[in-house]
């Protein structure tokens, strides 16, 4: 189980958005920045890849990079190994 | 229904009524297994599955229709049923055809369960697992999520824990965010996204012709994607860093739209609809169908090609929620053939195998609901491994055709690694295109490097005796001929005609015709035929164009000839123009090549002149020489002579006979266009060859003259040949039957096919090449296009034109440079055609402005020029409708209709004059400017103008046949629907748009009855509860006042008396018909044990729908022999009977001898009966085929409820057995007989003296048509005076 930073999330994210990672800020809405089914399924396969304890739903609820940070710190405790 | 009812989603309502108008359709069951082998804790897995389906709400759903619309509740959760089949003798086979069973079985959708959850056990430690679904309940993303599910659950139960992972969501959650959309103002900005992206589309095709409505199963190939083509996909995403499912998808889309006329296609794109939404973890019915709207722009670099396509794809699912269902109303597209888009594209990147802890499991899905069209679809990981399933609807795809756009595909996808855009990506497979550019074109043979020319003189010297042409009964011989022609090469070499000079001859069909041909060809000239009887400015512009050194006439009544005309009385001496050679210098004789040219023959130009198509001696040569050996031409042959010589037709035959050694016939003029003079000709003089155009062979065919005569070989060429002509000429006619297809630019023709007795062909093929010539279908590209596609075809070989005489603009634009054969060329078509299988060569139509009216080759730019210069017009647009030539007109100042037609007949010829003109303010465009040729209005149908439709009812109804009918103004309330131009076809478009207005229609049978708008409104107004299929006992088929004694037909076999609708109308003066038709239409009843009985029940419902006065009676087929007992019964009652017609119908006992139908039989005409041929269907052998065929199509018949066609199909066993049982007892009246003159060749015996026995007096009448066509329009129009007169008559007997 990899730690899960901020930082490494903010990086996959802005890549599948194509934009640079600082030009994604904690709060911004994911989906105004043009993340859709599409790339989010990606990306949900991608963290899948890597143990990671979030999927495809998570990332629908989770609007912000803030919010899905919280969410797999959250989880991190229950997630299977 | 337990639960609180809830109204269903929009994601589902579409569903349920695809549903509900198809109860017994099993294809919206949905459904997977997963093979699991390895030790299978059982105890495990059922747990996980029960709590997976516990959790799952929807899969407890049942459904009913309620007053306000269908509703959904929640009932019992499916549990898991275990079967073991271990001890089958091949437990897996068992397993699959138990799940096939059970996905072809139709969900009872009002009691559940409509999911079911089984495992059967097929051996120690293998399991099969089988979920399935009925589609209202969920979709492809909800299943794999429920999949998922249970496999978490399987792991955490072994793992001894209380649960594994997240639980699914309440559907609850899902009616409220459906209902929250509904009203929201998203729904309307996603509504007016999509109305901007779909404007302006045109009508949306599939890859296969045909009506894309789902049947009740579907073909599936799967294959794993080769690594070539996936590494292909995956690194063209990474380069153009766009997801690599939209990258596949518009790769994809590119491909299909290969197959697809028009500038783009309109791909479905499968959406899940769940990001960001409380779906994301309920398994549903969510997804919806993007529209996605491709026209690839083929010479993009690649990247940028998917990086807009993946762009406007996310653009799309940010509207995605915006159900397809709903922008298919908004835009109109409803019913028929109205589709928002064609193929489907379904790119599954969440579909990876199942993971069961300890187990080995391999997922196959085997269904995903309704398949209307095709499918394909893709599960994997572009990383590691993916799938390819291809779903097609068995109506529209062959097993072959989607096995070969799979392999197809696999290779498009694969060449886009190498690839700088998509127009490098050929369609066709490498072997595939070898086929179509060399493998159906082995055609080389040895042909002797020789002119025209000395083919012909070698005949003079080998046959100097024999007769070489006649003409009015008189003879010439070779020698003759001989001598004549040299005369006349003489005159005309002192005139200066040698190679690449052109000698025109504008001479009416005469021997002095041939002689001038071939004396020109013998002068080394080629020669260049004129029409005299076309216009002067015509004829002008082609001798400024060609300046031939002579023009061959018998006077110049124009004055546009000059010095340069010879007049047949010259031709012997020569007149010598001024300052010309004189006799001393005599040149000697040319030296001719074969390259050089034979003739030059001017047809239509679209730029407005017509243009000169130069034919060098070495391309007719080779089309002569192939027709000689082809069809075994020798010295016995006589060929009519009968096409203008202005006709490239005409060449083969002045001078195959001549080549041959055989006679050629020159028929007087003016014979051409008479079938009985030809008939006579053929008779008389022993013709063994003559060609036809098809228009005029069908003519011919009716003439009584060509009864019987046996010409040897009849050729075709010109135009389709319709099959329906092959058959009609096999029975009528001993001859060879063979099409030939060719333009005037390749030397005739290029290719043929027999078209004998024994052919089948629908349509029928243009062919194969003739020798030395290659036929290519290839794209706009000239890439070749698959097996079976649709292309351009292409011509080369030796045959081929120099070009046209002047225009090397022209010239170029036509005759391409052959890209398989370096240094050779093609010459493009214009022609559509695709290829069988067999590789013959099929014409589908005119990819340009070109026409065919008759045979004769037209372009219509060159009507359209001929109109702008009058000057009398704006703008204007020229069409074929119906075979006439159509001018729309905007008027410009002093435009005078009989002014515009007496300028184009002075410069057109006749066949190219409009033959209606229609003016209009302005010529409607299309979206993009483009003419809109759909919207001209056709010239035709003037509507009543009556009353007004009055009430929101009528006037919908108007505008529906505004919408539907071919009408120039607005229809009135008391206009007929079928008066107005509609037929069966249309009333089936009708009633559809009828019930998408209405929500209901009222059926058939109350448009049959009630065919105008007012009394129709009224029926639609009537509600859904009344629902006339016109199957009651008796119909109206026309109502008339006047007191006259009514006709009552009887149904024929299937039942059915609307068939008689076409005859009811046309009788005149107007009377009341009724059609009794069949009670076993009625599936609650059967049929009485006997046609005596029949009859005493169809007497009893006449007394009650016509209880005194006399009644006339007649029935078609089968509807005789009861007519017939019907009249007994009648007479046995005391009731007057007038007429009794028996319209093609023999006494029972003329069938007692073979055997009873079956009910492939009963099949048969159950097909004829819906309007098809069943000969060329042969494939509908079992009830569901048929029925499956017949739903997929335009039919009335196909439209009917299930029951109603069984009903049909009951009708014709039963009353056929009925009439083998039955004698019949005599009538004391007369019956009159239609016999169908063109029919019974092989039953000759079938006369109106059979009858005699069963009456008082035959009256026997004949029509020259089959069996089938009688109740048709043009059978009836003969057949309706003589049974109005007969009825007057006999009503003034009996009165």
């Amino acid at each position: 189980m990899t730690d899960i930073s901020r930082e490494a999330l903010r990086a996959d994210i802005a890549d599948i958005l194509e934009i640079a990672p600082a030009d994604l800020a904690d709060d911004a809405n994911l989906m105004d920045a043009g993340l859709d089914s599409m790339r989010a399924m990606n990306l949900a396969a991608q963290w899948e890849e890597r143990g990671l304890p979030l999927d495809f739903a998570d990332l629908g609820e989770a609007q912000t990079l803030a919010e899905i940070h919280a969410l797999a710190q959250a989880r991190q405790g229950k997630a299977p190994a | 229904m337990s639960g609180q009812a809830r109204p269903l989603t929009e994601a589902q309502s579409g569903l349920w009524y695809s549903q509900a108008l198809d109860p017994a359709n099993p294809i919206f069951n949905t459904g997977q297994y997963v093979e699991l082998s390895g030790p299978l804790d059982l105890d495990a897995f059922r747990r996980a599955v029960d709590r997976a389906s516990a959790e799952a709400e929807a899969l407890s759903l049942v459904f009913r229709d309620g007053p306000d619309g269908p509703v959904q509740a929640l009932g019992s959760a499916p549990r898991l049923s275990v079967v073991d089949l271990s001890a089958e003798d091949a437990p897996e086979v068992a397993a699959r055809a138990a799940i096939t069973a059970a996905m072809k079985t139709p969900a009872d959708l009002a009691r559940g369960p409509i999911a079911a959850q089984t495992l059967y056990r097929t051996g120690p430690d293998r399991h099969v697992w089988s979920q399935q679904v009925h589609h209202l309940a969920n979709d492809g993303y909800g299943m794999v999520m429920l999949t998922r599910r249970v496999a978490d659950l399987y792991a955490a139960f072994r793992a001894g824990e209380a649960d594994g992972g997240r639980p699914f969501g309440a559907l609850e959650t899902v009616w409220a965010e459906d209902g929250e959309y509904r009203a929201s103002a998203r729904r309307e900005q996603d509504r007016a996204w999509w109305m901007e992206a779909l404007s302006g589309m045109d009508e949306v095709a599939g890859m296969a012709p045909g009506r894309a409505v789902t049947a009740h199963d579907f073909l599936r190939h799967e294959q794993p994607m080769a690594d070539t083509a996936r590494e292909a996909v995956g690194a063209l995403a990474a380069r153009a860093r766009v997801p690599w499912p939209d990258v596949l998808t518009a790769l994809v889309a590119a491909y299909c739209k290969r197959f697809v006329e028009g500038p783009e296609i309109v791909a479905g794109v499968p959406h899940m609809g769940r990001f960001g939404s409380a779906a994301a973890r309920v398994p549903a019915m969510v997804m919806n169908v993007l529209p996605f709207r491709l026209a690839p722009d083929e010479d993009l670099p690649l990247e940028d090609f998917v990086r807009q396509a993946g762009q406007r794809l996310q653009a799309a699912r940010r509207h995605g929620r915006y159900r397809s269902e709903q922008m298919r109303r908004d835009l109109g597209l409803l019913g028929g053939n109205r589709r928002l888009y064609g193929p489907l594209v379904n790119v599954q990147p969440y579909d990876k195998p199942p993971r069961f802890a300890g187990l080995d499991a391999r997922l196959r899905v085997t269904g995903t609901g309704p398949v209307e069209d095709i499918a394909f679809t893709f599960r994997g990981e572009i990383g590691a491994a993916i799938t390819l399933e291809v779903d097609a609807n068995p109506q529209l795809y062959g097993q072959d055709a989607i096995e070969a756009h799979a392999a197809r595909l696999e290779c498009f996808l694969a060449r886009a690694a190498n690839a700088a855009c998509l127009a490098e990506l050929d369609t066709a497979t490498p072997d595939e295109a070898a086929r179509e550019i060399e493998r159906f074109n082995d055609t080389a043979h040895p042909v002797p490097e020789t002119t025209l020319c000395r083919l012909v003189e070698q005949a003079l010297a080998d046959h100097a005796d024999a007769e070489a042409m006649r003409f009015g009964g008189a003879s010439i011989t070779y020698r003759e001929l001989d001598r004549r022609t040299h005369e006349l090469a003489d005159a005309l070499r002192r005139r200066g005609a040698g190679p690449d000079r052109t000698v025109a001859v504008a001479l009416p069909r005469s021997p002095e015709l041939v002689i001038a041909l071939l004396g020109t060809l013998r002068a080394g000239a080629a020669y260049l035929p004129l029409d005299p009887d076309h216009p002067p400015a015509r004829l002008a512009t082609i001798l400024r164009d060609a300046a031939p050194v002579a023009v061959l006439a018998e006077d110049d009544p124009h004055e546009i000839h000059g010095d340069r005309l010879l007049a047949p009385g010259d031709w012997v001496t020569g007149s010598q123009p001024a300052g010309g050679p004189t006799e001393q210098q005599q040149p000697d004789r040319p030296h001719l090549a074969p390259d050089h040219p034979a003739y030059v023959i001017y047809t239509s130009g679209s730029t407005g002149a017509p243009k000169g198509v130069v034919v060098p001696h070495r391309a007719i040569v080779n089309r002569l020489l192939w027709m000689k050996t082809q069809y075994g031409f020798g010295p016995g042959d006589r060929v009519l002579q009968k096409t203008p010589a202005t006709f490239d037709v005409s060449v083969w035959e002045f001078f195959l006979p001549l080549v041959s050694g055989g006679t050629l016939v020159v028929a007087p003029p003016g014979a051409h266009r008479d079938p009985t003079a030809i008939a006579a000709l053929i008779r008389d003089e022993g013709i063994t060859a003559v060609h036809f155009v098809p228009s005029m062979l069908s003519a011919f065919l009716d003439v009584p003259g060509s009864k019987g005569l046996a010409p040897a070989r009849v050729f075709c060429s010109g135009e389709e040949l319709p099959a329906d002509l092959r058959d009609r000429f096999h029975r009528r006619l001993a001859a060879q039957l063979h099409n030939l297809y060719g333009p005037t630019e390749a030397a005739v023709d290029v290719s043929h096919w027999d078209a004998g007795p024994g052919d089948r062909s629908r349509p029928i093929p243009i062919g194969h090449p003739v020798w030395n010539t290659r036929l290519m279908i290839l794209d706009d590209r000239m890439r070749p296009v698959p097996p079976g596609a649709t292309g351009q075809l292409f011509l080369g070989g030796v045959q081929l034109a120099r070009g046209y005489l002047g225009r090397d603009d022209l010239t170029a634009e036509r005759f391409v440079a052959d890209p398989f054969h370096p240094g050779e060329r093609l010459y493009r078509t214009g022609d559509i055609a695709r290829r069988r299988e067999d590789g013959a060569v099929v014409f589908l139509g005119r990819d340009d402005h070109q026409v065919k009216i008759r045979g004769l080759r037209i372009e219509l730019g060159e009507i359209e020029a001929a109109i702008a210069d009058s000057g009398l017009t704006r703008a204007a647009a020229v069409m074929a409708r119906d075979g006439r030539i159509v001018a729309w007109i905007v008027p410009g100042d002093g435009y005078d209709a009989d002014t515009l037609r007496d300028m184009l007949a002075a410069r057109l010829p006749d066949y190219m004059v409009p033959a209606a003109l229609v003016e209009m303010p302005r010529l409607p465009v299309t979206a993009n400017g483009k003419l809109d040729r759909k919207a001209l209005p056709a010239p035709r149908f003037a509507s009543g103008g009556g009353n007004a439709p009055k009430g929101p009812d009528e006037q919908r109804l108007a505008a529906l046949y505004v919408e539907i009918l071919p009408l120039d103004g607005p229809p009135g309330r008391d206009d007929d629907f079928f008066a107005l131009g509609g037929d069966s076809l249309l009333a089936v478009q009708l009633m559809l748009r009828i019930a998408e207005e209405w929500g209901h229609d009222p059926g058939f049978g109350a448009l049959f009855e009630a065919p105008d708008i007012a009394s129709l409104a009224r029926r639609i107004a009537g509600g859904a509860a009344i629902r006339d299929e016109g199957l009651a006992p008796v119909i109206t088929l026309a109502r008339a006042g006047g007191g006259r004694a009514p006709l009552f037909l009887v149904h024929p076999a299937g039942g059915i008396g609307w068939g008689y609708r076409t005859l009811a109308r046309a009788l005149d003066p107007a009377r009341t018909v009724h059609a009794l038709q069949s009670p076993a239409l009625d599936p609650a009843r059967g049929l009485p044990d006997s046609i005596d009985a029949l009859a005493a029940e169809y007497a009893d419902r006449l007394e009650a729908c016509h209880p005194a006065g006399p009644c006339h009676l007649g029935g078609w087929s089968v509807g005789g022999v009861i007519a017939q007992a019907l009249a007994v019964e009648l007479e046995s009652r005391g009731r007057e009977v007038g007429l009794v017609a028996l319209l093609d119908a023999y006494p029972a006992e003329c069938w007692q001898a073979e055997p009873e139908p079956t009910e492939a039989e009963a099949l048969r005409a159950l097909l004829a009966i819906a309007g098809y041929d069943p000969d060329s269907h042969a494939e509908l052998d079992t009830r569901a085929k048929v029925i499956a065929f017949l739903r997929a199509g335009d039919s009335v018949l196909g439209n009917l409820p299930p029951a109603v066609q069984d009903g049909v199909i009951r009708a014709v066993l039963d009353t056929n057995r009925l009439v083998r049982n039955h004698r019949h007892r005599p009538f004391g009246g007369t019956l009159t007989h239609v016999r169908a003159d063109a029919d019974h060749a092989d039953r000759p015996h079938l006369v109106a003296d059979l009858w005699r026995p069963h009456c008082n007096a035959v009256d026997a009448l004949g029509v020259p048509f089959l069996h089938p066509q009688l109740p048709g329009a043009q059978a009836s129009a003969l057949i309706a005076p003589e049974l109005a007169r007969r009825m007057l008559e006999r009503e003034r007997i009996v009165a």
